[in-house]
C-alpha cells in the first residue's frame, strides 16, 4: 500500500523532470533507428560499388587483347586521372588503379611474362575493397589466355585444373545481417541504463542532498516499503525507455535504404517482444544497484561519479565475446548484461532462444534486484542521517 | 503529551586508530503536556537535534525512555509516529511537485485516502495562510514558504503532538510572527503538545509556556522563564540562561 504510494509518487516526479526525460527519450529511441538507417547507408554505398562494373586503368591503349576481355565481361574501362597516385594516397580516388606497360601487347604476343601492376594504398580502404575484384579479373584474363594456348598445343586445359573449387555459405540472410547489426542489441542496453540513471540517483543520493529523506522516514511506514515503491519507479522509467526503444525499430525498417539489408533485417512484433522480455528484468536489476551505489552517496554528483562503475561495467561485459575467441559459454548467459547482449543477438541472427536460456538471466537479474533493495532499505536509516 | 526520560546517546566520529567517541545525550529528560508549549533551549551542539531525532524513532538511543501518548516510542515505532508530526532540521520539499502534491504525499503515507489529505492541505494552507501556494510548484519558494509547506506536510495527518526542531531558522521576522501565530492557535484551540527546539531567548520568551534548558548533553533546569529568572535571581533571560546553560569556566573564556 505504502510502496504504491511512493511509487506513483516517484513516477510523476520522474516523467515531470521534462528535460532530462525528453534527452534520454531522444537518445534511446533515436539511436536505434539512426544507427540502422546509418548502415544501411553503408550497404548500399557498398552494393553500389560493387554493382559498379568499372575498372580504372592507366595505359590501357597499350593492351588491346586485355581491353577486348574487360569489355566481355561487361566492365566499363576508365583512363585513371594524371595525378592518380596522389590522389590514391590522399584518398579522394576510391578505386585501385591497374597501371600497364608500354609494350604489354608485344610481349604477350611473343610469350613472355608481361607486368601489370595493381596500383593502391593500404591505408586507402574504399581503394582496397577495389583490389581483390581487379586481381580476380586480371587472374581470369590469365587463365583464358592460358587455355587458348594449351588448346593450341593440344593438351586438355583440365591438365591445369586440378581442383574445381565451389563455395557454399552456410549463414541464412538473418545471421548475415547480425554481423552488421550485432551492435543494436548494445545501443538498446545503454540507453535502459542510462534512462534509469537519472531516476535512480534523484530518488536516494538526490533525497539525501534536498533534505528530503530525513522527513520521509518520520512516516509510519515501514522502510522497506517506501525503497519498493523508489526502486519500482526507477524500474519503470528503465522499462518504458527498454520499451520505447525496442519499438522504435519498427517503423525505422520502413526507412531502410538498402532492399538487402531490409530483407536480412527482420525484427518484428516477435523480436521486439523479446527483446523487452531480456531487458525489463535487466532494467530491475540496474535500478537496484545504481540505487545501492546511490544511497551511501551524500550528493546527487558524488553519485553520479560512483555509479561510472556500472556504466562501464555495463558497456565493457558484452565485450568479453569480442576478447575471447573460444566464442559463447554457457556461462555468460549468468553475467548480466553479457548474458541479455548475447541472447538478443541470436534473437537477431533469427536462432531459437529457449525458455531455459531466458531463465538464467532472469533468475540473475531477481537476485540482484532482491539483493539490491534490501541493501538500500538497511541503508536508509543511517543515510538520512549522515 | 511527551515524556522522556535519562536518555543517552554515544556516538562514534571516524574510524579506525582516529575514531573517538562523542556523548552528544547524557540523561536528557523533559515532560511535555497537551495544550503547552514547550521550548527546548540550549546552545549549539547541546544535544537538542540528536533528543529530538530519537523522539522521532530516527535514532535508536543508548538508554533511556521515550513515551508518546503512552506509547513506548522504542518498541512501537511506527504506532507512535502516526501520533507525531515532526518538522525537522531536514526539511526538504519536492520541487516538481505542487505544495499541495507533497503535503499530499505525507498524508498518503500515513495511511489518509486522496480526498481526505487533499481536504487537509486545504484546511492548513488557509490556517497557515498558504492558499495560495498550494497549487504552485515547490521549486523557487521562499524560505518562509518551503516552511510553511513542510509545517503543513508535518501536520497532514493531525498528530495530537508537535516536534519543530529550530523551525524559525532563516524565517524573516514576518515568517517568523506568522509561526509563532501558528503555534500558539495550534495550542489553544486544538490542544496540541507542542515540543520546538531553539537557541534563541526571544522565541522562548514570547512563545513558551516552559522552558527545558539542555546543555552538555543533560537537561539542567526546567520550568516557566519566570521561575527560571528568579531560580537566578534576575530579570533577565538572557543572563538566566547563559548562567544555566554554562559552566563559570566557559563563561570566563568569552
Amino acid at each position: 500500500m505504502n510502496a504504491w504510494v511512493v511509487f506513483r509518487k516517484e513516477l510523476i516526479d520522474a516523467l515531470r523532470d521534462r528535460r532530462t526525460l525528453l534527452m534520454v527519450v531522444l537518445s534511446s529511441v533515436a539511436i536505434g533507428p539512426l544507427v540502422l538507417i546509418a548502415l544501411s547507408a553503408l550497404v548500399v554505398g557498398i552494393e553500389r560499388h560493387a554493382e559498379e562494373r568499372t575498372v580504372l586503368a592507366a595505359g590501357i591503349e597499350h593492351a588491346p587483347t586485355l581491353r577486348n576481355f574487360l569489355e566481355r565481361q561487361t566492365y566499363r574501362i576508365d583512363t585513371a586521372p594524371v595525378d592518380y597516385e596522389a590522389k590514391l594516397k590522399s584518398q579522394s580516388l576510391g578505386d585501385a588503379v591497374l597501371l600497364i606497360g608500354k609494350d604489354f601487347e608485344a610481349e604477350l604476343a611473343r610469350g613472355d611474362v608481361p607486368l601489370v601492376e595493381i596500383v593502391t594504398s593500404s591505408g586507402n580502404q574504399r581503394a582496397g575493397a577495389s583490389v581483390n575484384r581487379l586481381a580476380r579479373l586480371l587472374h581470369g584474363f590469365s587463365s583464358e589466355q592460358a587455355t587458348l594456348r594449351l588448346a593450341l598445343r593440344g593438351v586438355a586445359p583440365a591438365t591445369l585444373d586440378v581442383l574445381e573449387i565451389n563455395d557454399r555459405d552456410l549463414a541464412n540472410p538473418q545471421s548475415r545481417a547480425a554481423q552488421l547489426t550485432s551492435m543494436l542489441p548494445f545501443f538498446v542496453l545503454m540507453a535502459v541504463l542510462y534512462g534509469a540513471l537519472n531516476a535512480a540517483l534523484d530518488t536516494t543520493a538526490g533525497e539525501r542532498e534536498r533534505g528530503s529523506l530525513e522527513p520521509l522516514l518520520m512516516n509510519p511506514a515501514s522502510r522497506l516499503s517506501l525503497v519498493i515503491g523508489k526502486w519500482g519507479a526507477v524500474a519503470a522509467v528503465g522499462m518504458l525507455i527498454a520499451l520505447l526503444s525496442c519499438f522504435s525499430f519498427l517503423p525505422a525498417q520502413a526507412l531502410l535504404r538498402s532492399e538487402t539489408l531490409a530483407a536480412m533485417f527482420q525484427f518484428g512484433l516477435r523480436e521486439a517482444a523479446l527483446f523487452l522480455a531480456l531487458l525489463a528484468p535487466l532494467a530491475a536489476a540496474l535500478a537496484a544497484v545504481m540505487m545501492a551505489i546511490a544511497i551511501r552517496c551524500k550528493t546527487f554528483k558524488e553519485a553520479q561519479a560512483n555509479n561510472t562503475v556500472v556504466m562501464l561495467g555495463v558497456s565493457l561485459l558484452p565485450l568479453v565475446t569480442v576478447f575471447n575467441q573460444s566464442g559463447e559459454a554457457p556461462w555468460h548467459l549468468a553475467v548480466p548484461a553479457l548474458g541479455q547482449v548475447a541472447l538478443m543477438n541470436r534473437v537477431l541472427k533469427g536462432e531459437a532462444v529457449g525458455l531455459l536460456d531466458m531463465a538464467l538471466p532472469l533468475s540473475v537479474c531477481a537476485l540482484i534486484t532482491v539483493a539490491g533493495v534490501v541493501f538500500v532499505a538497511r541503508q536508509l536509516r543511517s543515510a538520512a542521517l549522515r | 503529551m511527551i515524556e522522556v526520560r535519562q536518555l543517552a546517546k554515544r556516538f562514534t566520529q571516524g574510524r579506525g586508530k582516529k575514531a573517538r567517541a562523542v556523548q552528544a545525550v547524557d540523561g536528557v529528560s523533559l515532560q511535555a503536556t497537551d495544550a503547552c508549549i514547550t521550548g527546548l533551549l540550549g546552545p549549539n551542539g547541546a544535544g537538542k537535534t540528536t533528543t529530538l531525532r530519537m523522539v522521532a524513532g530516527l535514532l535508536v538511543p543508548d538508554t533511556g525512555q521515550i513515551r508518546v501518548d503512552g506509547i513506548d516510542v522504542l518498541r512501537e515505532p511506527r504506532v507512535a509516529l502516526a501520533r507525531m508530526g515532526v518538522l525537522s532540521d531536514a526539511r526538504g520539499l519536492y520541487p516538481r511537485l505542487t505544495a499541495r502534491e507533497n503535503i499530499v504525499y505525507y498524508g498518503r503515507l500515513h495511511g489518509m485516502s486522496d480526498s481526505a489529505a487533499s481536504q487537509r492541505s486545504e484546511t492548513l494552507a488557509h490556517m497557515l495562510d498558504m492558499t495560495p501556494l498550494l497549487a504552485r510548484r515547490t521549486e523557487g519558494f521562499s524560505q518562509g514558504e518551503r516552511m510553511k509547506t513542510a509545517l503543513a506536510r508535518a501536520l497532514v495527518h493531525d498528530p495530537p503532538n508537535i516536534i519543530l526542531d529550530e523551525p524559525t531558522n532563516g524565517l524573516d521576522v514576518l515568517a517568523t510572527r506568522a509561526l509563532r501565530d501558528a503555534l500558539r492557535r495550534l495550542r489553544d484551540d486544538e490542544g496540541k503538545c507542542i515540543v520546538f527546539s531553539t537557541h534563541i531567548m526571544q522565541e522562548v520568551e514570547r512563545l513558551c509556556d516552559r522552558v527545558i534548558v539542555i546543555a552538555h548533553g543533560h537537561t539542567v533546569a526546567e520550568g516557566t522563564v519566570a521561575s527560571l529568572n528568579a531560580q537566578c535571581g534576575g530579570h533577565d533571560f538572557e543572563e538566566s540562561f547563559v548562567k544555566l546553560a554554562f559552566s563559570a569556566a566557559e563563561r570566563e573564556r568569552v
